[in-house]
């Protein structure tokens, strides 16, 4: 289960990423993605050095999106990137030791992503989702399904995802799946979480 | 790497490719080129930062990346300039190593005499006279400041902020080692003729 953080469409995504950090301590391991691109890089780096111990203490994954030198400097575990980030390459020669994620549209960028050194990928969005900016269009259950036939590392479904969808995206190949939208109250964040896990076969 | 000692730095815009703008402004003799595009994606930046980086090493010029430690990272770039807002400057330290060249935009003494203890190499001081390529709600600080806060710092100080051709000599008067611009260069019908002319006032 991936959490994604409210990508500063929320008012007070600072303090909610606080509270999601905390929650986790609840909800038993996630990965958790930091994506809050409205933040300067300053702002950024306090809010990865506050809340990394606190997710790794819960035995979450802590990835900040994109910026893998503020993942080295506040000891995040890994960087998620954007499909149009600097080569793969580079960033694991700059950082061998993050954990590389990224996001793919489609089974070419997704063998790319592989073939480059990525340990896992996100695909999306599957379904419409309320929040179209981040992700673009639905693909649909069929080209997850392709996407994830075509690489060989994990693949967590995004866009759209309640957990009554989880099973769909995992019976098409998804190793996983990845929330925003779910986890925006943080209070319900742990049962939320087992709700999705409920729905996961494992 | 030293920094010369009177110098030009062209900062790119929004107006032209960087990688035209930073070949024109190395052909008026700039010593340094810091790429600055806040909405680029990273591969586009990565992308112009290795082909600037490659014709400022031709010129024995600096390379220096605005904010995207990241991407100076990733591609090897000789330095970064951080703003107030962005990561602290002994962070870029720490990851960039004691050769990177490491640039902090201030405006006060305070500022200043931060910069200098995280092992900044330069200050980035302004706005000194009034200019349109930034929102600055802040007054212009003006040619006296620039001693006293360079002092604070103990480093270099690039003066930035409406600098053109008429007040250079003043400017480097008042105790500047290198001049910033955006505008006059990135804004200008003959960019290169443009530095060109900011290059022999700084020297006059």
């Amino acid at each position: 289960m991936m959490v994604v953080s409210s990508g500063g469409e929320h008012l007070l995504h600072n303090g909610l990423a606080l509270l999601q950090a905390d929650a986790m301590a609840l909800s038993g391991p996630v990965i958790y993605q930091l994506r809050e691109k409205g933040l300067e890089a300053g702002a950024l780096y306090a809010l990865c050095r506050q809340i990394a111990p606190i997710i790794k203490s819960s035995g979450s994954l802590f990835m900040v999106n994109e910026r893998f030198d503020i993942a080295l400097a506040s000891g995040a575990q890994g960087v998620h990137l954007p499909e149009s980030s600097c080569p793969v390459d580079s960033i694991r020669k700059a950082a061998p030791g993050l954990i590389t994620g990224q996001s793919v549209h489609g089974p070419a960028s997704a063998l790319t992503s592989e073939k480059a050194g990525i340990d896992y990928l996100l695909f999306g969005p599957v379904f419409s989702t309320p929040s179209k900016e981040p992700f673009g269009p639905p693909q649909g259950l069929e080209a997850l399904r392709e996407v994830c036939r075509s690489v060989s590392i994990p693949v967590f479904a995004v866009g759209g995802i309640t957990p009554d969808r989880a099973c769909a995206c995992i019976e098409n190949g998804a190793y996983g799946v990845a929330a925003l939208g779910s986890f925006l109250d943080a209070g319900t964040l742990p049962e939320t979480v087992n709700r999705f896990r409920s729905f996961i076969p494992s | 790497m030293n920094l010369p000692r009177r110098f030009l730095c062209v900062i790119t815009d929004e107006r032209a490719c960087p990688v035209e703008l930073a070949t024109m402004a190395l052909d008026g003799g700039a010593r340094m080129v810091q790429l600055r595009r806040k909405t680029a994606s990273g591969r586009e930046l990565y992308e112009w930062a290795v082909r600037i980086q490659e014709l400022c090493r031709q010129r024995e010029a600096m390379f220096i990346v605005n904010d995207r430690l990241d991407i100076a990272l990733a591609m090897h770039a000789d330095g970064v300039h951080l703003g107030q807002q962005d990561l602290p400057a002994k962070i870029a330290r720490a990851l960039l190593g004691p050769e990177a060249i490491i640039g902090v935009s201030v405006s006060t003494p305070a500022e200043a005499e931060n910069a200098g203890r995280d092992g900044a190499n330069y200050i980035g001081v302004g706005h000194i006279f009034p200019t349109f390529s930034k929102d600055k709600p802040s007054p212009p600080l003006g040619m006296a400041s620039i001693n006293p806060i360079g002092k604070a710092a103990g480093l270099p100080v690039i003066a930035i902020g409406g600098i053109e051709t008429g007040n250079i000599r003043e400017v480097m008067k008042a105790g500047a080692s290198g001049i910033a611009v955006i505008s006059a260069v990135c804004g200008a019908d003959h960019p290169a003729a443009a530095a060109r002319e900011l290059v022999n006032k700084i020297w006059q």
